[in-house]
């Protein structure tokens, strides 16, 4: 738990995550009030890095659920293990032949197995996934449900009924209630738009890309040996290609890849020719890298005549003062 | 404060924000745990609880800020005004106040409530007198400019402020006699004068405010009901962005639906059989299970628009709709015509839905600028494409049926609808013109097993929702 919003924060950048006053306003409440969160926004933008960092900060066990199309219950709740079950069927064989000591006939025979059958189908032939294992944990943990969006909506449908009342019933053993909820964030690039009945279960988060400052100060905590002329650098470019209409849109995750990139080679200033070849850590798609090539241009072109205007004024005044 | 977040969640939902009960409740717990003394605080804990979309974030902010700082900014602000015409500095006008406060207690006892907080400046009284009048004129129904006055002067009424304005203007001649020196009985004075303007400003600002707040949400909520039955027919740049989205939107919530309805009848029994027949080559032991399926056979769905300048908006919602749906059916074709048909079904399969509606509606596949032919696109389909028609397909043609004279060809639609399950043709001209000119829509009707008039987002819902299969 957290006692204060200051607190969050606090945690959250020992953890190297800079979290804003309204993103840690949210993980406030989602502990003081044990609600889920629903965190949107493009990709890149720190969504799963969050709920890392959350649980690292509460030196909670992150336990995460990556979705996928096609993702189904047995994935992400539990499975029967039919392998191990098999494998005692064969070493136990004598056992069974035990068992079936002065049965008459197949249907007594089979009554008989069956009135055994539980021990095949306890916890201990239980596989447990993710969403299991969270609500069977003796701690609380932290559940990342990552790219909720990629899930069907009938997944969502399931998610829902978990969410809300957090136990599992599974039929040969029976119900398991969780001990302590677990702290949930739900993330989505909106790559489709969650039900309505999902988006009321949870609080809603929304991260846009950073401003300049915030993304500047991720890129310092990040990549500390950055030059800073360059870093300052890459974000205006960065920030001014977010405004083109761009195939795919960088995050942060690639603004921090350039950077990185560039310091590697030990760039200390977008004015030089390697930068051209690092464009595709930023941009992945062939049409954006050409309009990043343009916008990158276009940027020097300006930084160049706003440097030799400052050195014109720069002379004018040394006139003035000899005069 | 429970009342003011339900009023408030009240006023998202008439700016068409969908806000719960339960999402409600959720603000209120929110807030007792971020408190109301930090502005910021209270109105994040506000946003994670009631707002869950991102579009719907400009419309809460703007709303917060109508609503929460209100009345409670105004007359903070009127009275800054006052302290600023008297050119006081904050230390100063606390003094001044402090002085005041001292009069009173000698010369203002018979003062009512009201005009004392008034002259002693506190804002908190002032703002809950108001309030409660405001309740007793039922300002909440202010709607329109005109009615600013009525309730301006009703609320004046309900606060007393004829009598304060005569208590000001009797402790205005007591200060007469008093001995203030000069300068002070001067300030005094005008401040007198100023805060009675000031309670005048404050009523007339309240009340505009409050107009405003029903008014905006008389704006959106008439724009979203507009959008829905305005004609496919000419829609500006801005409101066919709009539109798109609404389209988006549509086509999620009944996605929504439809899998909770399917979640619902979901896992069958045991199926001994099949996990028999699955599990053969181990010898019978059983690997895999099988659950009986409940069959749902997909339908195929097979589209047709009209992509004329007349009806290309509608052929365009149309077909983002159906591929936003795509995955409930097992099979999707499309085909776009003007006076020839082409298949368009590749280029969605491949492009997101804006770039393939670009694509179908540029005219790269068939000439869309030439003059409706339906007679000869029919007849180049059922030579080209019929085999893409079988009895599972159902066949929905969007079309003014609008031929120009041309042949009609309806021995075409015919051949079709006897491969197809089924022919649908959806109609974005008015019915009542149907039949008219050279509109051919009774002739083919004949051959449709339903005939759809279908010139606006709410119509076009409704047909495709019956469209979905349960
Ligand atoms: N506020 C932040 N503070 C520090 N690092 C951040 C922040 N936001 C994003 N990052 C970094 O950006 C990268 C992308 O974050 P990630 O969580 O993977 O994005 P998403 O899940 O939104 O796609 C990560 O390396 C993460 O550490
Ligand atoms: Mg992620």
């Amino acid at each position: 738990m957290f006692s204060s919003i200051e607190e969050v924060i606090e945690r959250f950048a020992k953890h190297d995550y800079i979290a804003s006053r309204r993103i840690a306003t949210v993980i406030y409440l989602a502990s003081a009030l044990q609600k889920p969160v629903l965190v949107e926004g493009p990709a890149g933008v720190g969504k799963t890095d969050l709920a890392k960092v959350l649980a690292a900060s509460l030196k909670e066990e992150l336990i995460r659920l990556q979705c996928y199309e096609g993702l189904d219950e047995g994935k992400a709740l539990y499975e029967w293990e039919y392998a191990k079950q098999l494998l005692y069927t064969q070493i136990l064989k004598d056992k069974v032949t035990e068992v079936l000591v002065g049965t008459t006939g197949l249907a007594e025979a089979v009554d008989r197995i069956a009135s055994e059958d539980e021990v095949f189908f306890s916890e201990r032939f239980i596989l447990p996934r993710p969403l299991m294992k969270a609500i069977t944990s003796e701690e609380q943990v932290v559940l990342l449900i990552d790219e909720i969006d990629k899930a069907d909506a009938e997944f969502e449908a399931f998610l829902l009924e978990l969410l809300s009342d957090f136990q599992v019933t599974v039929p040969e053993i029976g119900t398991f209630k969780a001990k302590k909820i677990p702290l949930v964030i739900l993330t989505s690039n909106n790559a489709r738009e969650m039900s309505d009945a999902l988006k009321r279960r949870c609080l809603h988060l929304y991260i846009d890309f950073p401003n300049r400052e915030q993304e500047l100060a991720i890129i310092r905590l990040k990549v500390p040996d950055a030059a800073e002329k360059l870093a300052e650098e890459v974000v205006n470019v960065v920030q001014s290609l977010r405004k083109l209409d761009l195939k795919k849109t960088p995050g942060i995750s690639e603004t921090l890849d350039w950077v990185k990139a560039l310091t590697l080679l030990n760039v200390q200033s977008l004015d030089n020719a390697l930068v051209d070849e690092t464009l595709d850590t930023i941009v992945k798609y062939e049409g954006d890298v050409r309009k990043a090539q343009e916008e990158l241009k276009e940027y020097l072109r300006k930084a160049r005549t706003r440097r030799t205007g400052t050195e014109t004024t720069g002379s004018s005044d040394d006139k003035d003062l000899l005069n | 404060m429970e009342d003011k977040l339900v009023e408030f969640a009240n006023l998202l939902r008439q700016n068409g924000i969908r806000v719960s009960l339960a999402e409600t409740l959720d603000a209120v717990a929110a807030s007792d745990v971020t408190g109301l003394g930090e502005r910021e605080l209270f109105r994040a804990a506000l946003r994670a609880t009631m707002i869950k979309r991102a579009s719907e974030l400009p419309v809460f902010e703007e709303l917060f800020d109508v609503y929460f700082s209100g009345l409670g900014e105004i007359i903070k602000g009127a009275s800054k005004e006052v302290q600023d015409a008297l050119s006081m500095s904050d230390q100063d006008f606390q003094d001044f106040l402090d002085q005041m406060e001292e009069m009173l207690k000698n010369h203002g006892e018979e003062l009512s409530e009201l005009a004392k907080q008034l002259l002693q400046n506190n804002n908190g009284q002032i703002e809950r007198a108001m309030r409660e009048a405001a309740r007793a004129v039922r300002m909440q129904g202010i709607q329109r400019t005109i009615e600013e006055n009525y309730f301006a002067r009703a609320l004046a009424r309900a606060l007393g402020f004829d009598k304060i304005e005569q208590e000001i203007k009797e402790l205005r001649e007591q200060l007469e006699k008093l001995d203030l020196g000069a300068g002070m009985k001067a300030k005094m004075e005008e401040y007198l004068d100023r805060r009675l303007k000031m309670l005048e400003d404050i009523i007339r600002k309240y009340v505009r405010q409050e107009r405003e707040k029903r008014d905006m949400k008389a704006r959106e909520e008439q724009r979203m009901n507009q959008l829905g039955d305005k004609s496919f027919y000419y829609l500006s740049d801005e409101e066919l962005e709009k539109m798109r989205e609404a389209v988006t939107r549509l086509a999620q919530r009944l996605k929504n639906i439809i899998a909770v309805r399917r979640k619902r009848m979901k896992k069958g029994r045991f199926d001994v059989k099949r996990t028999l027949r699955a599990n053969m080559t181990n010898g019978g032991v059983p690997f895999h299970l099988k659950f009986e399926r409940r069959k749902r056979e997909k339908p195929q769905i097979l589209v047709m628009c009209d992509v004329s300048d007349s009806v290309r908006n509608a052929s365009r919602f149309m077909l983002q709709f159906v591929y936003s749906l795509q995955d409930l059916y097992s099979r999707v074709r499309s085909f776009v015509f003007v006076a020839d048909v082409g298949e368009v079904t590749e280029s969605f399969r491949t492009n997101d839905v804006k770039e393939a509606l670009d694509v179908a509606l540029k005219g790269d596949i068939i000439n869309v600028y030439a003059h409706s032919d339906f007679g000869r696109s029919f007849r180049n389909f059922v030579t080209d494409h019929i085999g893409a028609v079988n009895k599972r397909t159902t066949v929905i043609i969007l079309g003014d049926a609008r031929n120009n004279y041309n042949l009609p060809h309806d021995w075409c639609l015919r051949e079709i609808r006897q491969r197809a399950r089924r022919v649908i043709w959806l109609n974005p001209e008015s019915r009542n013109t149907w039949g008219f000119g050279d509109s051919e829509m009774e002739r083919y009707a004949i051959h449709c097993d339903l005939v759809e008039e279908c010139r606006n987002l709410n119509q076009l819902y409704r047909v495709i929702d019956q469209l979905v299969p349960r």
